[in-house]
């Protein structure tokens, strides 16, 4: 409320848009904040993102066969924190790096998702009709699919047809072809999200009918439809990537994994493969697992207090 | 219910199906891949030779038509090809003697899942904010993240290595001659034990997750509040009212999650060396046997897109606000 | 009152548990007396029960117990009797003369004659000289490396083999002897897709009756076996998916013969009560491929001309310390390599040592970098002839955990003499499309520049030498080396008249291949294996010096010297000698279950074994269900009390 009344410009429209949007931010992060479970969550990411960014902060360079020094199949000792592998390796920093490779598959594989998943549901929820009723029948085809199935099967034929020795912005076909396979499964649920809440975004439109008068197609979807599904897509982007983690450790452990990049779910297949159930030797194996759990059960954290949030239901809620 | 609705449901199972079909046989007709080169370590195998082997499999024939048509053919009489890897052997007799095992781990999972989960699920959401939810909740949460051999690999090293209870793997013990079909049984059901609570305990996790927030949208409804008005205990409440009515949504959910859930259980499969389609998946990928994953993929979707429609049945007949006409 | 139905649910519940506690662990011991069955485990699933269609050590191991070799391997793999009793040899060598076993039977009972081994002779020839190959075609090179010309089948217990030259291979044709009334009818065009299903029908010790893919196949005695009987009655082979499951089973007792086992599960095994470990040759090598392609493939190809000059692949060998691979890799198992015939096992007999071996020395190998032609840039990086800097793809499978380790070795081996390499793993059927030069289709291109694997070879390395003549150029070949020299030397080993000759030339053979660096050996593969003493004994390794038991695809001999534990063990040296003793024994044994899927006795498994998981799995479901209703029973109950 101000004293006198300022004429309105440009400007100060601008203005008062920034200051609405930082109120909104200050809002949402108090409303976070409160909720213990998401803090906790976006905490535990924050450290394996720092994890995968950085290894290099906590331990030395990625050992190899000829770089390590420790005993084989080592027990947790003073000098391994962590025990090392069968050809002696410290699982603290096959741990470490593995959190690089299983969270950049992650982030691509969830990029292809929302990517895929958040145009379809827009331009199916906005399209309407039969572009519709087409876009959710090949959806809902892609819904019922068995993913992992499918996946363990695209695998091999999408190495094929790129070529086993091709590269993409560094990144080798055998890596490429988990996350292509991960993101072909998974957008159709990302789809159904978002195309419902461009639904109801489309029917409250309507009440504005005046504002959208004129634009294009594109334009609307742009302006104002985007606008208003971006909070559903972000809370929905956390929620693919755990999936996108358990699918990948999935194929990794199946055996699809680099084993000379390892992420957590290809160290555990080397630690089935050389016998560490049997042998006992159970620190090959709870360190991948633990982080594969923590980084998943954080992001599904993460998700679902971003979810309440930014999406708050109306009805049954207390 | 009427016929037309069965019939329509029926008819949008059957497209999809077909669907399916084409999928299959576009996807591995497109793999360039020579797959008579599984056989190619062997010391004697000459270009000549290769060359019969390509043409006895038909896969020297341009892909449209010839391969599509000789595809059909075969589908339409129920034969799925030969095996790559198992030279000669039909993909269905592969397959089915590899189907059962499957069929009984997540069968008798999925119904120890829906017993336990759906009740955990329910209790949690019912008693929301108390120490049951909180445990419960968290405890849903923590399975629904872990990986269904990453709660394998643990049981395990626990049960099986170290304590000794169950053994390591497989389905029975072999080349033992049983006493009876009893005690036959009883050395399946021991087998089966940790596999099952492995495949049991990731589905828990979901579906108590699920049915927990089921609940709690149907706590605010209206008829929630005048059962409450009337006088009734919670726990009737939550059991002959809340429950049912949030259990609907539910299993249209459970059916839906099912190819994941097939997923999961195949790797379930691999930690205890539990001789299903899970295991036969993993060898047929390493074998390049496309044939058999081909009509695994085949098997495993029509399966789903059955239990989906079984499912869409069941809900439209235990709802009635489902319009069924 | 709602308590008094949660208290009776909550004991059901209870009773239905404790009572399965109590039973489960009952069923796990419950069994029936005999048959006594040797359960073998293995992780490499059987492809076929086809002989000739069947590329596995796991195929192999199946038909040598099935059917007998013309004359078999014994505990040295020297010829002992086999489907022959005896044989001798005309005075100009070209003429053999083998003797069957008297009143000897088919496991079916059917009279074996010398017509079933002319029959498979004849076949096979039929097969080599109309230029086709039977199956997968690995068996047909036996009959044609023998030199063998006509067979004939004078009386039902007389066989005649005609060479074209003298040549004791006649001696060691790895080709099954088949049951011409059960193979008869296939022809050449038809014997590819014969599935052989079991029962099978053989001569040898012990015959499948079931085979459950991907699971384990069970063979049963053979009861009219002419030859000494392992204590035996039936055998198991039972597949693995990991080598973990497979140690657990033979802990816990319920595995008998545990086959691969990796360095440190052996290790682990070691002093277990019962248990013996074996570390034998396993008849194999890895080694490092170099693409040697010698002319320009475009858009394809190695990515350096540097990969075809000997004088720089043999430098590189001085960068390779394979003590250290056997050391760290291997943790001590296996014999560093060095000439393609592998010591320690079934070749052991062929392998001549190299006159100049090379050794790890990194300032050598970077001299000889230098004078041949390769210098090091301003950089560091090592150039080739025509001034690219060297950077090499280096492959192998992705199941083979011990290669990839050594591939890490060898990148930082190569890289401090500057050149660089990358590490990429492929699936073996992919690598295997990869390696394959244009000879074999248009559409290969051999984009590789190194490449670990390994070789398993047969007991008679004839296989092995092939793989480096100029013709394999286009199959087998993967160094793609051709040496007219060595193609002489080929044919010429092929007809030497007795081994010490042979091994003379093979000895060149190695020794030429060894110059050019054809390849790098990096380690003859040990066999692992384990196995349990309180079921069997008798346990008799073959070769006796180094090798092991059973398992490997080679030979079959060491089931017939199986006792039952407890019993003394059997003079080994009886079954190799006798002939006409050894059927008289056969006929005394006493009866043993038939081939048919016996009724009751061994393993509820056979029949309806597709009925009985459904009839399991009905009684589990039947039994969740009846949790089930308590639960909701008492719902209902509660519910009933509040109305």
């Amino acid at each position: 409320m101000s004293a006198s009344v300022a004429p309105i410009t440009p400007a100060s429209l601008r203005a008062e848009r920034w200051r609405l949007r930082i109120r909104g931010w200050r809002d949402f992060w108090r409303r976070f904040l409160r909720r213990t479970d998401g803090v906790v969550g976006l905490a535990v990411l924050l450290f394996f993102t720092l994890m995968a960014i950085a290894p290099w902060l906590f331990v030395g360079q990625l050992e190899t066969a000829s770089t390590a020094t420790g005993p084989r199949l080592g027990a947790p000792s003073s000098s391994y924190l962590l025990g090392t592998d069968e050809i002696g390796r410290s699982i603290v920093n096959l741990t470490i790096y593995g959190a690089r490779t299983s969270m950049v598959i992650g982030l691509l594989a969830t990029f292809i998702t929302i990517a895929v998943g958040a145009l379809l549901g827009i331009v199916s929820g906005y399209a309407g009709g039969r572009t519709d009723t087409v876009l959710m029948r090949i959806t809902d085809f892609f819904l019922i699919l068995p993913n992992v199935v499918l996946a363990i099967i695209l695998a091999p034929i999408l190495l094929e047809v790129m070529g086993a020795d091709a590269e993409f912005l560094g990144i080798r076909a055998t890596l490429l072809v988990i996350v292509v396979v991960i993101g072909l499964t998974s957008w159709a649920s990302t789809a159904r999200i978002i195309r419902s809440q461009t639904l109801s975004v489309k029917e409250r439109m309507f009440v504005d009918r005046a504002r959208v008068i004129g634009s294009s197609g594109t334009r609307i979807m742009r302006h104002h439809i985007l606008p208003n599904v971006v909070n559903l897509i972000v809370a929905n982007t956390v929620l693919v990537f755990a999936g996108a983690i358990f699918t990948e450790t999935t194929l990794a452990f199946i055996g699809l994994g680099d084993p000379f990049q390892p992420s957590w779910g290809q160290i555990l297949n080397a630690a089935e493969s050389a016998g560490a159930p049997g042998l006992g030797a159970w620190w090959y194996i709870v360190p991948p697992a633990t982080c594969v759990v923590a980084v998943i059960l954080a992001f599904t954290l993460v998700g679902n207090a971003l979810d309440d949030i930014l999406n708050p239901k109306l009805a049954g809620r207390r | 219910m009427s016929l037309r609705y069965l019939g329509r449901r029926a008819v949008q199972a059957l497209i999809t199906i077909v669907f399916v079909l084409l999928l299959n046989f576009l996807l591995f007709r497109l793999a360039p891949g020579s797959p008579e080169r599984v056989l190619l370590r062997n010391p004697s195998l000459t270009p000549q030779a290769v060359q019969e082997i390509r043409a006895r499999w038909g896969l020297d024939k341009p892909l449209v038509p010839d391969q599509l048509v000789a595809y059909v053919e075969s589908m339409a009489k129920g034969d799925l090809g030969y095996s790559f890897k198992y030279r000669g052997e039909p993909v269905v007799d592969v397959i089915a003697s590899r189907f059962w095992p499957t069929i009984i781990l997540l069968g008798s999972a999925e119904l120890v899942a829906m017993v336990f989960g759906l009740a955990l699920g329910a209790y949690a959401g019912w008693r929301r904010g108390g120490r049951v939810d909180r445990i419960g909740n968290g405890l849903g949460l923590v399975l629904y993240s872990m990986p269904y051999f990453v709660i394998g690999m643990p049981l395990v090293i626990i049960f099986a290595t170290t304590l000794g209870w169950f053994p390591t793997g497989g389905m029975f013990s072999l080349g033992v001659a049983f006493a009876s079909p009893i005690d036959q049984l009883l050395n399946f059901l021991w087998h089966l034990t940790l596999p099952l609570a492995t495949v049991s305990l990731a589905l828990i996790g979901g579906y108590s997750i699920l049915m927990r927030s089921s609940i709690i949208e149907t706590r605010g409804e209206d008829f929630v509040t005048t059962a409450r008005a009337k006088g009734l205990p919670e726990d009737f409440i939550l059991r002959k009212h809340a429950f049912p009515n949030a259990l609907l949504p539910t299993v249209t959910l459970i059916a839906i999650n099912l190819g994941y859930v097939v997923g999961g259980a195949f790797t379930a499969e691999i930690v205890f060396n539990w001789p299903g389609l899970g295991t036969l998946t993993v060898d047929a990928l390493n074998a390049r046997d496309y044939p058999v994953l081909q009509g695994i993929f085949l098997f495993i979707s029509v399966a789903v897109i059955v239990a989906n429609f079984a499912a869409d049945i069941l809900y439209g007949y235990l709802d009635p606000r489902v319009k069924t006409e | 009152m709602r308590q008094l139905q949660r208290t009776r649910a909550i004991r059901l519940a209870a009773a239905f548990f404790l009572t399965a506690a109590v039973l489960l662990p009952a069923a796990a011991t419950a069994t029936a007396a005999s048959p006594l069955v040797l359960r073998e485990g293995t992780t490499q699933d059987l492809d076929a029960m086809n002989p000739f269609n069947t590329n596995l050590v796991s195929g192999y191991e199946a038909y040598l117990l099935n059917y007998d070799l013309l004359v078999n391997f014994g505990p040295n793999f020297e010829a002992v009797p086999g489907y022959a009793a005896s044989w001798t040899v005309s005075p100009d060598g070209k003429t053999y003369t083998f003797k069957m076993h008297p009143g000897m039977k088919w496991s079916d009972g059917t009279p074996a004659t010398s017509e079933d081994a002319r029959w498979t002779l004849q076949f096979v020839l039929d097969a080599v000289k109309a230029g086709k190959s039977i199956g997968v075609g690995a068996l047909d090179p036996y009959v044609a490396n023998a030199g063998i010309t006509a067979v004939t089948a004078p009386d039902p217990e007389t066989l005649v083999v005609t060479l074209e030259q003298p040549n004791p291979r006649v001696l060691q044709m790895y080709v099954p002897i088949l049951p011409k009334h059960v193979w008869g009818k296939q022809t050449l065009a038809t014997i590819g897709d014969f599935k052989n299903d079991p029962p099978v029908v053989g001569s040898g010790p012990y015959q499948a009756v079931e085979w459950k893919t991907g699971e384990y196949v069970r063979f049963v005695r053979n009861p009219n076996y002419w030859g000494q009987q392992g204590a035996a009655d039936e055998v198991f082979l039972q597949f693995f998916k990991t080598t973990d499951s497979m140690v657990q089973a033979l802990k816990s007792g319920e595995l008998d013969y545990a086959h691969s086992l990796t360095a440190d599960q052996l290790n682990a095994l070691k002093g277990e009560p019962n248990i013996v470990t074996v570390a034998g040759g396993a008849n194999a090598f890895t080694e490092l491929t170099m693409n040697g392609y010698m002319k320009d493939i475009p858009g394809g190809g190695a990515s350096t001309k540097a990969l075809r000059d000997p004088a720089f692949r043999d430098a590189l060998g001085y960068a390779i310390d394979t003590k250290v691979i056997v050391d760290k890799v291997l943790a001590g198992y296996g014999v560093p390599g060095t000439t393609i015939v592998p010591t320690g096992g079934a070749s052991d007999r062929w392998h001549v040592d190299p006159t100049n071996p090379r050794h790890f020395d990194i300032a050598l190998a970077k001299q000889k970098l230098d004078a041949a032609g390769y210098k090091l840039n301003a950089q560091g990086e090592r150039l080739d002839k025509e001034g690219k800097p060297l950077n090499l793809r280096l492959y192998t499978t992705s199941t083979g955990t011990e290669w990839q380790q050594a591939a890490q070795f060898i990148r930082d081996w190569f890289g401090q003499l500057g050149i660089k390499v990358t590490t990429q793993v492929f699936d073996s059927a992919t690598l295997g499309n990869i390696e394959l030069p244009p000879e074999a289709g248009a559409e290969y291109k051999a984009k590789w520049d190194l490449v670990i694997w390994d070789w398993v070879l047969d007991p008679d390395p004839n296989n092995m030498l092939k793989d480096f003549t100029c013709a394999a150029i286009g199959s087998q070949s993967d160094s793609f080396y051709c040496n007219p020299k060595y193609d002489a030397l080929f044919e010429q080993q092929n007809k030497a008249l007795n081994e010490a000759d042979r091994k003379t030339i093979i000895g060149e053979m190695q020794q030429m291949l060894y110059d050019d660096a054809v390849y790098h050996v990096l380690y003859d593969e040990p066999q692992l294996d384990a196995y349990r003493t309180d079921r069997f004994g008798g346990w008799q390794n073959q070769p006796i010096k180094g090798g092991f038991p059973i398992g490997g695809g080679q030979s079959s001999y060491d089931y017939t010297l199986l006792t039952a534990a407890g019993a003394s063990a059997s003079p080994s040296a009886a079954a190799a000698s006798a002939g006409p003793a050894a059927s008289s024994a056969a006929g005394a044994t006493a009866a043993a279950p038939t081939p048919a899927p016996s009724a009751s006795g061994g393993g509820g498994t056979t029949g309806g074994s597709n009925a009985t998981p459904l009839l399991l799995g009905g009684i589990a479901l039947v039994l969740v269900l009846v949790v089930a209703a308590v639960f909701i029973r008492r719902g209902r109950a509660g519910a009933k009390e509040e109305e």
